[in-house]
């Protein structure tokens, strides 16, 4: 049994993998509460998606057409993509007066289309696509663990900060405004937080599947706990958790490590959604 | 008496709806003020604009504090909200508080006294989203009054009520006036706002009337608030639903 899930995280690329997923699951599990407590699954989506013509902007500045991408780069035209995505969809919501979930569609499907527009520009790029869509956590080298670290402890920070401000505006703008919060700005700061994570998380279990490390976690925290503080701890264990669990079902089934990942994560939700007394 | 809040020419519009129309008002301070007027008047849009959330296109609106307490119209908390009623009545202190200042024994007597004078405090650990709908403006109301603030704007806060919560809200809003507070209150409450209140202050969009009840509360000043929207029976005067496209 010991060797059934020790043995596997013996080689150095399942340490790294095993450690980038613990990190991005922390840091979405934790980003995830706003996002479930906020109802702004769809909005998380966008960002997820709105990432693509980012990458695919940097792929074509660093690389040309052809010829290997900057991966640095790469993270930062994510990073821009996905903020400019929130960003716009605010934007939209603010001038047309829209509801929030068609305003969020119309900027959703925007950015998926220049991003496919963008990558058809770009010669071979349909297995850097798969490692977008599918995550390619088997492959993290030690460079980006650490930027994953980084990355997660500035989101970390940042929410321990301003965890005031956030809950406040996520309660309801109207009563932050009249507590003295900036409720736009405060706003931006948290859709740059989800940005990030979604960066972060996209690049170990891929663009399609960080929703569900964003998603899954927190619901099954929300199933259990009736406070923030206690949901987040949840949430953050049960994402960290679905990690290594995942990695070993993908090692021993011979399935594909991101994928398993959610899967773990949207098993735990489902086992608490079932077992828990319906109250 | 010192003012503490000041609109004016105040004009606010959503596109091109407008809301608000070169309201001129000086609003003294330690009264209670019933805003009166049928939906979309812009009582709600007046309070919005003294707490800043939305940008006149011509006027201005000060206030003579920072301790503003406002009780929107209607609170649409999602049901899974990861807060029990003691939390989200305390988070009526946080505005006085740093962002990571501790609650200090004040701030914690505070939340108890609200939580107790809006009869909350049996439903302390239970989840805002677990309520009933009148057990959730009490908690509402509870964070408000933890506020401890010096102008308190509450928008239509008897909807959704049962009536012994309505008494304990009016007791409360007497108290507060009392304290030197000054409280206004969107109503639609006619016969009440006209008995209740020291001031009287009717919108329809624009300013029709603002002074004690003996002076704004005749049938023309209503007839004009209400658009003719008002119906006598028997003693009482009665509004009939009215509303104007697209104004809050």
């Amino acid at each position: 049994m010991e060797s059934l899930l020790l043995d596997p995280f013996e080689a150095d690329f399942m340490q790294n993998a095993a450690l980038a997923a613990i990190l991005v699951g922390v840091l979405c599990g934790t980003v995830g509460c706003f996002v479930v407590m906020r109802g702004t699954a769809l909005l998380a989506e966008s960002v997820a998606h709105g990432v693509l013509p980012g990458v695919a902007a940097a792929v074509l500045l660093t690389a040309g057409t052809s010829g290997d991408p900057h991966k640095a780069a790469i993270l930062c035209g994510a990073l821009a993509g996905g903020v400019l995505t929130a960003a716009g969809s605010a934007m939209i919501l603010r001038r047309t007066r829209l509801r929030e979930d068609t305003a969020t569609a119309v900027m959703f499907v925007f950015m998926l289309a220049l991003g496919v527009v963008l990558i058809s520009r770009v010669d071979g790029f349909a297995v850097d696509l798969t490692s977008f869509l599918f995550g390619d956590v088997l492959s993290v080298p030690d460079w980006e663990v650490a930027l994953t670290a980084g990355l997660a402890a500035v989101v970390l920070v940042t929410l321990w900060a301003l965890y005031r401000p956030f809950v406040l505006v996520s309660f309801d703008r109207r009563r932050a405004a009249s507590l003295g919060v900036p409720v736009e700005r405060t706003e931006l700061a948290l859709m740059v937080l989800l940005a990030v994570a979604v960066v972060v998380g996209f690049t170990v279990v891929g663009a399609l599947l960080v929703l569900g490390l964003l998603i899954a976690p927190p619901a099954a925290a929300a199933l259990l706990t009736k406070r923030l503080p206690s949901m987040m701890a949840v949430s953050a264990l049960i994402a960290a958790a679905s990690g290594p669990l995942g990695l070993l079902v993908s090692w021993h089934f011979e399935v594909a490590a991101g994928a398993s990942i959610v899967l773990v994560a949207l098993a735990a939700f489902a086992v608490i959604a079932v077992l828990r007394p319906v109250r | 008496m010192s003012t503490i809040l000041t609109a004016r020419d105040l004009t606010v519009r959503y596109g091109d709806v407008v809301a608000l129309e070169a309201v001129d008002v000086e609003v003294p301070r330690g009264t209670s003020i019933a805003v009166l007027g049928p939906n979309g008047s812009g009582k709600s849009t007046l309070f919005a604009a003294a707490v800043g959330l939305n940008t006149p296109v011509a006027g201005e609106i000060t206030l003579g504090t920072d301790r503003i307490a406002y009780l929107p119209q209607q609170v649409a908390v999602e049901p899974m909200f990861p807060a029990t009623v003691r939390d989200v009545v305390a988070m009526g202190r946080w505005g006085a508080l740093g962002w990571r200042q501790r609650l200090s024994d004040r701030d914690r007597e505070l939340v108890a006294q609200a939580m107790h004078a809006l009869a909350v405090d049996h439903l302390a650990v239970r989840r805002l989203g677990e309520l009933s709908g009148g057990q959730r403006q009490r908690a509402l109301l509870a964070q408000v009054a933890a506020q401890d603030a010096e102008l308190l704007l509450l928008d239509e806060p008897f909807t959704g009520v049962d009536r012994p919560t309505e008494e304990t809200v009016r007791t409360l809003i007497g108290t507060w006036r009392d304290e030197g507070r000054t409280v206004m209150v969107a109503t639609h409450d006619l016969a009440r706002a006209a008995r209740d209140y020291d001031l009287i202050l009717a919108l329809n969009r624009r300013l029709i009337a603002f002074g004690p009840a003996a002076e704004t509360c005749t049938e023309e000043v209503l007839a004009a608030t209400f658009a003719g929207h008002v119906a006598r029976v028997g003693g009482l005067l009665i509004e009939t639903e009215h509303r104007h496209p697209g104004a809050g």
